[in-house]
């Protein structure tokens, strides 16, 4: 009777493993072709205009923070990251520089000052481009399930390390378009950006880049 | 007449060398132990606020978070818009626990003035020991530590806490202004520092 109870209690537990574990990591091979085709991908794409939505996990509140915004992209190095709800607020990337506009009161940071700032700079241009394989910088490790491929970078530099303890980037398994950024703070507390309306390589004027 | 000049003399020195925030006030009996600031003590709420700093002229921005997880007990968290952690501290009583603080800032001046101004700002229940009242505001009186004082400043219509300030025997230190309130939450605040040049506002984005 209790090997019955045994039996029966290890096939739900072992089942619901399966349940939560969609995610499924990928071979070698697999994992070399999809970071090609990623890379190929990015070269392609000059520009990228989309909304996003954000939500900011802190395991202590009662709910995530949630605040949405329009992101701009053109390539090589300009991006705007523009929120629009619950407070204006926008932030141009341009020329190792950060241009922040924070309800009308206009600041300037000069990146290439601060190292911290430069590299996730840096990052975050290259995470909404979906390239950010660099095996110097992370430890990567691939993932796929039904709708996506999902891919983990392991910060190796310890100041980054201490800030963000691994970036999650979800792409489309069709588009190979970023689709979802998961920024870790540790196991509890992340970032996690949607982005929706995707339009890839739509003109976009320098004027926009101007905060 | 020379004497008159004397008298008035005495008077100017007097007058400014006292505290201005009490100047004016006339002291009563007081009317009760403790007073409450209740402006963060919901634990269901998570008190979000769009922060502007101005230290020196520079320009600082963010999300501060504060939730009160316990009796006595409050989290208080900084970050940037896009979501990464500045500061995260936690004040249970009298004890101020630093979680993480991001290395530019981690430095014992700093530390000390936020400690100082997160402990007044979240400090629920505060014992009185002089009552000063004007014509439309009753001001409470309790010591923060050996050299300063808390005048907490209520108006007599609505017993509404409007203003905290913390100052010495001789001079204002900061002013806590609570400029616009809803259902017990403090919507608008600016924490004014009248020492050092550095002014922190606070405007509520969150439910």
């Amino acid at each position: 009777m209790n090997k019955h109870i045994f039996f029966v209690l290890s096939f739900l537990v072992l089942n619901s493993f399966n349940c939560f574990s969609q995610d499924e990591e990928m071979s070698i091979i697999n994992s070399n072709q999809l970071r090609e085709k990623i890379i190929e991908k990015s070269k392609e794409t000059l520009t990228i205009v989309s909304d996003f939505e954000q939500f900011k996990h802190l395991d202590f509140l009662s709910n995530d923070i949630k605040s949405s915004g329009k992101l701009v992209f053109k390539s090589p190095n300009f991006i705007k990251w523009e929120y629009t709800v619950p407070f204006k607020y926008s932030v141009v990337f341009k020329n190792d520089k950060l241009f922040i506009n924070d309800e009308g009161v206009k600041s300037k940071i000069d990146l290439s000052s601060n190292k911290t700032f430069k590299s996730l700079n840096n990052l975050i241009i290259k995470s909404v481009k979906g390239d950010m394989f660099d095996d110097n910088l992370f430890d990567i490790k691939y993932f796929k399930n039904t709708k996506n491929y999902i891919i983990k970078f392991y910060p190796k530099d310890s100041s980054l390390k201490s800030i963000i303890n691994v970036f999650i980037l979800s792409f489309d398994k069709e588009s190979l378009d970023v689709v979802e950024i998961i920024m870790k703070e540790n196991l509890e507390d992340y970032t996690l950006l949607k982005f929706v309306n995707q339009k890839i390589n739509t003109p976009v004027n320098d004027e926009v880049f101007t905060n | 007449m020379m004497r008159f000049l004397q008298i008035s003399l005495l008077f100017i020195i007097l007058t400014s060398c006292s505290l201005p925030t009490t100047r004016g006030l006339v002291e009563k009996p007081i009317d009760k132990k403790y007073v409450l600031n209740n402006f963060f003590s919901d634990k269901k709420k998570d008190y979000l606020y769009k922060a502007k700093i101005d230290i020196y002229n520079k320009k600082l921005g963010g999300i501060l978070i504060i939730k009160k997880i316990g009796k006595e007990h409050h989290r208080i968290v900084f970050t940037t818009e896009i979501g990464n952690k500045i500061f995260d501290f936690e004040i249970i009583s009298d004890d101020f626990k630093v979680n993480y603080m991001l290395d530019e800032l981690n430095k014992n001046m700093v530390l000390n003035t936020l400690q100082s101004n997160f402990n007044i700002l979240v400090k629920q229940h505060i014992s009185v020991e002089k009552q000063l009242n004007s014509a439309k505001e009753i001001i409470f009186k309790t010591s923060y530590d050996d050299n300063f004082d808390l005048y907490y400043f209520y108006l007599k219509e609505d017993k509404k806490l409007f203003k905290i300030i913390k100052a010495s025997k001789k001079k204002e230190k900061v002013i806590f202004d609570f400029l616009e309130t809803r259902n017990n939450v403090g919507t608008k605040i600016a924490i004014i520092h009248q020492n050092i040049q550095l002014k922190i506002h606070l405007n509520y984005i969150g439910n």
